[in-house]
Order: C-alpha cells, then sequence, then structure tokens
C-alpha cells in the first residue's frame, strides 16, 4: 500500500497521537511506502508532485483545510481511499471557528459543505482521533475493505456506541449520584460539569487512552471532541431547564429522565453516596 | 548574490526559510510561517474554564504545557493556589511532555537530518524502517503514557483545574510511574549516553565530552565533522521564566539576573515577510530553552560547556540531551514526595467561581522554553487572552534592531545543510509560533 499523510492547519495532535500506537513497527513494515511531512527525509512538494501523477491507495489528512486547496482536490481523485484524520480534517473544528474560507474534507461543521464535494472521505473524529481508529482503519483498508460507515462518514466499529459506554463512573450515573465538586473518583459527571459522554459517540472508555485511561476516568467530564459542535460553548457546564438538564442522553426521554432519575435518587445505595 | 526559498520538512507544522547567498556565506536568513489558526480569538467571550480545553490544541506536542500555563494563570487572577499533592502531579506530568519531546525531538528530528548520507547508520535511524527510530518512538510513547496516569489521556487533556486536578492518583499509579521513569532512565544511560550510571555522575562533574558514548556520542562526532561544535551561535542572550526546576532569570554578556519581568516584553509589529511579533525583552533577543534552563539553574557541566563554546549549535543540543537525566532525577524526588502526600485533597476548590472581574499571567517551561499565558476575565467570561510561546522567542523575525534568533545563528554560516541544522537545533514548531 502507498499512502500519503498530508497536514494543513493542524496543531499535529493527531500525528502525535498515532505516534503513540504500540503496532506502529508492523504496521509501517505493511506499507509499501508512506510519507508523512513532518517524520519522512523527502521534500513535500516533490512527493506531492509525483503523486498528482500517479493513482495511489491512501490519502490521509490532519488538520482544517482552505477552501481554495486545489491540490488537494486533485490528490483526492487519484487516491483509492481518502481519510480525514481528527475533528480539524472532518469538521473544521478550532480553526473553522474564526474563519469562513475554513473546514473539514467533506464537512464544515454538522453541514455537508466541505472542500470535497466526493469522494466519500472516511471520517475519524476526536481531538485528537484515537490511535486505534487511525491503525486500525488502515489495516482494514489495507485488505482493500472499506469500513462500514455511519451517517457521518464514522467508521461505525469505533463511532456507533456511546463514550459513556465503559465509563467507571456508569454506577453513579445509573443511580444518579452526581459529583458535585472535582478532583474525586466518584461520581457522575453529567449533571454538575457537562459531561458529554451520553452524547457523544466514540470508544475511548472502551479501549481507553495510553493504554491505560480516559478523560472520565481522571474526573475530567468529556466535551464531545467527537461531534460536529466541539467545542461548544461552556465546556465544563451543563445548561439546565428547572433542574433538567437540557440536553438529555441520545434517546431519552424527558418523561423517562425524570422518573427514573427520582426512583434511582431514592433507591441509591449507601456505598455510593458516601465520599471517600 | 543568490536566494533560496525552502519550504521545511520534519516540523511541528510549516516553516519556511529563505536564504540569501554572498561569496559562499549566508548573508540573511529568514524564518516565516505561512498559516495562522486564530485560538486567541477564539477564546474571547467564553467562559474562563473553556480555556483549559482549547488552549492546549495549540501544539499537539506541547499542549500539556499550554494547559499548565492556562491554569497557573487563572489561579494567579483568582488569587488560589493548588494543593501540594496536584501541584507535585503537574511537575511530574509537565515533565514527562518534556522528556517526550526532548526524545523525538533527538531521534525524529536530529539524527535523522545528520545521518543521510552515512549508509550504515542510515538504515538504524530510518524514518519508519529504523530500529532506533521506533526505539525512541516506543520511549516517548510511555512517557506520555505515565501523563496519562494522571491526565486520562495524551496528547490534549485538561485534568488542571483551578486549585488543583480533576483525577485523584493512588499507591498503584506511582508505582507504574516509577516503572515507566526506571525504564526510559534505563533507555536513556544504554541508549543515548551509553553510560553506567557512575561513569554519567563522573562526567557531569567535569568530564571531557569524548566521554560520551551512545547517540549522544554518535552525534558529536557528526557535529564536529560538519563544523558545528562552534557554529550556529546567537546572541548569547539567554532567557527563562522559571517556575518548574530553574530560577526566572536571563543571561546576558556574561552575566546573569534575577526575575523576568512582563512589563519588560515586548511585542513588535512584524516584518512584511512574517505573521509572526517579533519578541524583544527589554528591547533585545533573547534566545530560550534547555539551555537557559542549565545555565539558570547552575548546571556546572552545561556552564563550563558554554563557557567554552558560547550558545553553539553543539551545546544548544548536548544542553537539551542531558537535561533529560536531569528531569528523570527531578521526577524521582516529585514522586517519592508525592507518596507522602496522596491523602490531601486534589483541589483546594470545590467548584470553578464565579469571577467577577481579574487578570493573571503565568510563565510555564514547556519543551523548547519558556510559555507565557496571559487572561483577562470580566464576568465569568474571557475578555482578553494572550499566549507567548518559546518558538516565538527563538524562530520569531527581526524587528528593525535585530536579526531573530535563529535567524542570527544562521547567518555566516556555509552549507544549506548546516543552515538546516542549525534551524532544528531551536526545534522547529510552526503550531505554536503562529497558533
Ligand atoms: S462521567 Fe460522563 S461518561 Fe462517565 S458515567 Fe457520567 S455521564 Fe457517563
Amino acid at each position: 500500500m502507498k499512502a500519503l499523510w498530508l497536514q494543513r492547519l493542524t496543531c499535529c495532535g493527531n500525528t502525535h497521537s498515532f505516534l503513540n500506537y504500540e503496532g506502529l513497527e508492523y504496521l509501517f513494515s505493511r506499507f509499501e511506502y508512506f510519507y508523512h511531512p513532518s517524520l519522512s527525509l523527502e521534500s513535500e512538494e516533490e512527493v506531492v508532485e509525483r503523486f498528482l501523477k500517479e493513482d495511489f491507495d491512501l490519502l490521509l489528512v490532519e488538520g482544517a483545510v482552505r477552501r481554495d486547496d486545489v491540490v488537494l482536490k486533485e490528490l483526492s481523485k487519484r487516491a483509492r481511499f481518502v481519510v480525514a484524520v481528527g475533528s480539524c480534517a472532518v469538521y473544521g473544528n478550532i480553526p473553522a471557528l474564526s474563519d469562513p474560507e475554513v473546514c473539514g474534507l467533506n464537512y464544515r461543521f454538522k453541514e455537508r459543505d466541505g472542500l470535497l464535494e466526493d469522494p466519500e472521505v472516511i471520517n475519524l473524529p476526536g481531538c485528537p482521533a484515537h490511535p486505534y481508529w487511525i491503525a486500525h482503519t488502515i489495516f482494514l483498508l489495507m485488505q482493500g475493505k472499506k469500513p462500514e460507515l455511519d451517517q457521518l462518514g464514522r467508521p461505525k466499529d469505533f463511532y456507533s456506541s456511546l463514550t459513556h459506554w465503559g465509563c467507571t463512573r456508569n454506577e453513579y450515573f445509573e443511580w444518579k449520584v452526581d459529583a458535585e465538586e472535582l478532583g474525586s473518583e466518584r461520581g457522575c459527571l453529567f449533571y454538575h460539569f457537562g459531561c458529554r459522554g451520553p452524547l457523544s459517540y466514540s470508544s475511548c472508555n472502551r479501549i481507553l487512552w495510553n493504554g491505560v485511561s480516559s478523560k472520565t476516568r481522571a474526573g475530567t467530564p468529556c466535551f464531545g471532541c467527537t461531534e460536529y459542535d466541539f467545542p461548544r460553548r461552556g465546556l465544563w457546564e451543563t445548561r439546565q431547564y428547572a433542574g433538567i438538564p437540557a440536553e438529555l442522553p441520545i434517546g431519552v426521554s424527558k418523561r423517562g429522565y425524570i422518573m427514573l432519575s427520582g426512583i434511582a435518587k431514592m433507591f441509591a445505595p449507601e456505598r455510593l453516596k458516601n465520599e471517600g | 548574490m543568490k536566494v533560496k526559498s525552502i519550504n521545511l520538512e520534519r516540523v511541528e507544522g510549516t516553516a519556511r526559510l529563505e536564504l540569501v547567498w554572498k561569496d559562499g556565506f549566508i548573508e540573511d536568513a529568514r524564518v516565516s510561517f505561512p498559516y495562522t489558526r486564530g485560538i486567541e480569538r477564539v477564546l474571547k467571550d467564553r467562559p474562563y474554564m473553556d480555556a483549559l480545553v482549547i488552549t492546549p490544541r495549540v501544539c499537539g506536542i506541547c499542549g500539556h504545557a499550554h494547559l499548565i500555563a492556562c491554569v497557573r494563570a487563572l489561579e494567579k487572577a483568582m488569587g488560589i493556589e493548588p494543593t501540594l499533592k496536584a501541584s507535585l502531579v503537574r511537575n511530574i506530568t509537565q515533565s514527562f511532555e518534556i522528556l517526550q519531546n526532548h526524545i523525538k525531538w533527538f531521534y525524529l528530528f536530529i539524527l535523522p537530518e545528520f545521518l543521510q548520507d552515512s549508509n550504515g547508520l542510515r538504515k538504524l535511524y530510518e524514518p519508519f524502517k529504523g530500529r532506533r527510530w521506533f526505539l525512541a518512538i516506543r520511549q516517548a510513547a510511555q512517557a506520555v503514557k505515565a501523563i496519562a496516569l494522571f491526565s486520562g489521556q495524551w496528547p490534549h487533556s485538561s485534568y488542571a483545574v483551578p486549585g488543583g486536578i480533576t483525577s485523584n492518583p493512588k499507591p498503584s499509579d506511582l508505582a507504574q510511574l516509577e516503572a515507566i521513569t526506571h525504564q526510559i532512565r534505563d533507555f536513556f544511560l544504554k541508549q543515548v549516553v551509553g553510560l553506567e550510571e557512575e561513569e554519567l555522575r563522573r562526567f557531569l562533574e567535569g568530564g571531557s565530552l569524548s566521554l560520551l558514548k551512545g547517540d549522544l556520542g554518535l552525534f558529536l562526532e557528526f557535529a564536529h565533522k560538519e563544523g558545528l561544535f562552534r557554529a550556529g551561535r546567537a546572541y548569547n542572550r539567554l532567557l527563562s521564566g522559571g517556575e518548574l526546576y530553574n530560577p526566572s532569570g536571563f543571561y546576558c554578556k556574561k552575566t546573569y539576573h534575577g526575575r523576568i519581568k512582563p512589563s519588560a516584553l515586548q511585542e513588535l509589529t512584524p516584518p512584511s515577510y512574517s505573521t509572526v511579533s517579533p519578541l524583544r525583552y527589554r528591547s533585545f533577543p533573547y534566545e530560550t530553552g534547555p539551555l537557559s534552563r542549565q545555565l539558570l539553574s547552575g548546571n556546572r557541566f552545561i556552564k563550563n560547556l558554554h563557557r567554552e563554546y558560547g550558545d553553539s549549535f553543539m551545546v544548544r543540543v548536548v544542553a537539551r540531551v542531558l537535561e533529560i537525566w536531569h528531569i528523570l532525577s527531578r521526577i524521582e524526588e516529585g514522586t517519592k514526595r508525592l507518596y507522602e502526600c496522596l491523602h490531601e485533597p486534589s483541589t483546594s476548590l470545590k467548584k470553578p467561581p464565579h469571577v467577577k472581574r481579574a487578570y493573571g499571567y503565568a510563565f510555564v517551561e514547556a519543551a523548547r522554553g519558556t510559555l507565557m499565558h496571559e487572561v483577562e476575565i470580566e464576568e465569568g467570561l474571557i475578555k482578553r487572552y494572550r499566549i507567548i510561546t518559546p518558538s516565538q522567542w527563538n524562530l520569531g523575525p527581526r524587528c528593525e534592531r535585530f536579526l531573530g534568533v535563529a535567524e542570527r545563528a544562521i547567518v555566516g554560516l556555509e552549507s544549506e545543510r548546516q543552515a538546516m541544522l542549525v534551524l532544528r537545533s531551536f526545534d522547529l514548531c510552526s503550531v505554536c509560533t503562529t497558533r
């Protein structure tokens, strides 16, 4: 497989996330050719020029793009698969917030109004994307298989379950024992600290970060960085109306939430309620 | 006169170097960065806590330093301090971020550049193929795993909050931390300097450079061959804001001066070729980074080296690589102290309070040098946010009186290769420079 990784408006965080992948040596041994601008020895100009003239397998883009990026448009026609690595390349993310000419590959936030009308890009959002999402997508593509995607072009394998799945605070969520303050391994962060775990799709809490943890496990709310509305305003707050969160876990009705949380609170086991 | 413009490879982001040649020497050099992402603008009018999530996204390799700078600036604005436990943990995570950065910089950016012509060696360090290239990356991944034990993930964590940290470490986390520290220490001794611990200690007491083996020894051999022991000097003005393991201060004209005052920082108008403002301290350009830190903290070995060779390419690189060892020792000390205070609360504040009106700034040490964040809050919202990065000091452009630091270090060199290497010794980070 011949692959080209290019960077646009980026912090390079996806590159550094990717470098944490423990199977890196094996992965690279399976490439016939791999180019990365901050790791390879060749010059980007020469490599791009070459690839504009020949078909290749995989184009990976990291970073938000400008609407006038002709090179990416042309390269995307030459590549068999195009992958947007990280939320900037997928939705535009932070760089697009202050510049209307900046967008993602297929999308600009939730509109399908990005740089490329086609092909359909494989989107790996996340700020940054998890190394598994990047590496395991590549492995699949190496076999010539395109992963099954959701409506936003994200592989279902990684983005069909909520970040909430596998969080160590699930039991607290269940019994509605909310964290009243930061800095504890106890309590759920949904009610007071804006946790987006039940509103975002990602496998962070199933596969963990750096092999050891995740934001919510470390007591930080999930900020929903795999979704198009990241970074929302008020990232550490839960907007509420009359004591009910303005946004409820995906698919949960207001009535259901009120009834269940009433009962859960009433019967919550003491061991969960006692701090410490 | 010949002018050549080069797009630089193997940098964080995108950067350009323009060289003006005359009689076989570089007569002028311009370093520039084409893009900006407008992060400071995005912060305006947001709740101040949002800055803890957005500022780390300035940089994928030193984002943690941005987080710490941000939380310190907020704490100063609120007039609060973190608990001892939290500040020890923060120092440890910040230290590991510096370690991974030093390792990646040396193995991915410096060594491959050097070894391009040396067939046998090139293979070992070749990107995506070389055994040592992978070995270094694995060490860096271990270092950031140590961060994630406390911060949940790396890159881009937001676990530091005003008053402390969001996690509550357990003794078992510290055990894993110790195991990782030991592994990196082992790598440093065996692979980076090729010495036994005792030998290294004796060497640091005043040994000659030729005693160094390992990859640093190899580097010195090549640096010598390329004539870079004394070349690549800038203004010999060095500065650090302190706040990790060294005091705040600056060095110029053979004297040390205490404490950096933010009021003496000047951001001037960019020249036409640059989007970045030249940064001056009391009207002069300064270099920041490991060399400044090691000099200010009184490291005898680096002081001697600097006395002999000045702020040259070789000295800059050696100071940075040897800093790995000093930081490892500090991590070990910090871990010991941390065991003693694990029972303390993780934060001194229960909840982020409403802030009516406040101003705060903080200096923090990132791998590449001093980073400053400055924040003004009004009715809980960010009114103004300013970031000054290490790369802005080192790679920023010229003003009317002085060339930028890196530009100055390149002028007078004899080859493009030398110019590239010298530029790399500052560690190009365009993403930080331009934000
Ligand atoms: S902290 Fe967030 S992810 Fe964890 S259980 Fe609560 S809502 Fe779910």
